[in-house]
């Protein structure tokens, strides 16, 4: 019996949960969650696969379980990592929080050692985006350029977190150098799909570094979000539509083919905690052994970038309904 | 006090010359032809 621990189901967890038990590998999903009534009423909604499980980050993981997935805001990821690696069981986490992102890469070292994944940043961007990146990557001889733009957030932990990267300082990858600023400048008007269609993004740290990773020959990255999804306004809003916000990515890869250099555009475009649910809880179901052939796992801490088989993923996500686009035409003025 | 009315005037016009710079953006890579198509089928192999 393949059994995954879920903790948090916020609004990025809940619909996690609800992939987790429409899989056909995954037998038993054990729910943690502060909040015992919400947790009570997740697990009835998913039926007969999910459990709750009393449990906190202070109690090891308990024994059978083949992967532990975390949706929980930003600052309370580590330590369950931490409890996972110690266990030698998969981590994955949905989190976008630079800080928080760090904290999971700071365990390379303990999960090398236990011979374990950890996965970072396993949500719409950084998530999606990096195996959109990877796609694009793979199609090229040699890899210049990564833009990657987000809008949209999955509830009022990820509209927080979202705040907390534009007020703090930015960074990119620029001539392979890793480049912090506290200055944000290069604030740009990005084309999403429709119908998110144009939107005004700023330059932001949150996963330049996991993308460095999982295309390591890329000489320039930048991250970029859209502003407009953090306000006071927008929370008010998102409370207004029970399924949240939509969200949407934008990739966009140069490269060299043979002498010519050009540009690949993926996108995609879904409600927010929906596509970051779905790809939290794919990657902790591959990571489980319940979908084979979607990840190449090795033992330390990778963004999804960096261990995802694209095309096989994309494939996976597509037949849950969350799917990609190419921008197909001249993308520049 | 006139020279000080016109650098108030200056001001002015350039925080709103500034502010519509900002509302405005700084351009982005407009899709000027073509469109997004679906992932599908083939894509993945």
């Amino acid at each position: 019996m393949t059994t995954v621990m879920l903790v948090g189901t916020g609004a990025v967890g809940a619909r996690a949960a609800r992939q987790l038990t429409d899989t056909a590998g995954i037998e038993r999903v054990l729910i943690v969650e502060r909040r015992k009534s919400h947790a009570d009423v997740v697990a009835a909604a998913m039926g007969a696969r999910a459990e709750v499980l009393e449990w906190t980050a202070d109690s090891p993981v308990p024994d059978g379980v083949a992967a532990v997935a975390c949706a929980l805001p930003a600052g309370a990821e580590q330590p369950i990592a931490s409890r996972a690696v110690e266990a030698g069981v998969p981590f994955a986490s949905s989190g976008d929080d630079e800080h928080d992102l760090m904290g999971l890469r700071s365990l390379t070292e303990p999960a090398r050692r236990a011979g374990i994944t950890v996965l970072a940043g396993c949500g719409l961007a950084p998530g999606l985006s990096d195996v959109l990146a990877r796609h694009a990557a793979d199609a090229f001889d040699e890899v210049d350029e990564i833009g990657v733009a987000r809008a949209g957030t999955a509830g009022d932990a990820c509209i927080a977190t979202a705040g907390r990267a534009l007020r703090g300082g930015c960074a990119e990858l620029r001539d392979g150098v890793y480049d912090e600023s506290r200055r944000r400048g290069g604030h740009e008007l990005v084309w999403f799909p429709e119908p998110i269609g144009p939107r005004e993004c700023e330059r932001v740290a949150t996963g330049v570094q996991l993308l460095s990773g999982a295309v390591p020959d890329a000489d320039r990255i930048t991250v970029r979000l859209a502003r407009d999804d953090t306000g006071a306004r927008k929370r008010w809003l998102g409370r207004r539509d029970p399924e949240g916000s939509w969200g949407a990515v934008r990739v966009e890869v140069w490269g060299r083919r043979g002498a010519a250099r050009e540009p690949i555009v993926y996108g995609a475009i879904e409600r927010t905690a929906i596509a970051a649910g779905t790809v939290l809880a794919v990657t902790t179901a591959a990571l489980a052994g319940a979908l084979p052939g979607l990840l190449a796992p090795s033992a330390g801490v990778f963004g999804l970038g960096g261990v995802a088989q694209p095309r096989a993923f994309l494939e996976e996500l597509s037949r849950r309904g969350v799917k990609a686009a190419i921008f197909e035409g001249v993308p520049v003025a | 006090m006139r020279a000080l009315r016109r650098g108030l005037i200056v001001l002015g016009v350039a925080v709103l010359a500034g502010g519509i710079m900002r509302l405005r953006g700084k351009g982005g890579v407009p899709p000027t032809s073509g469109g997004w198509r679906e992932l599908e089928g083939p894509d993945f192999r």
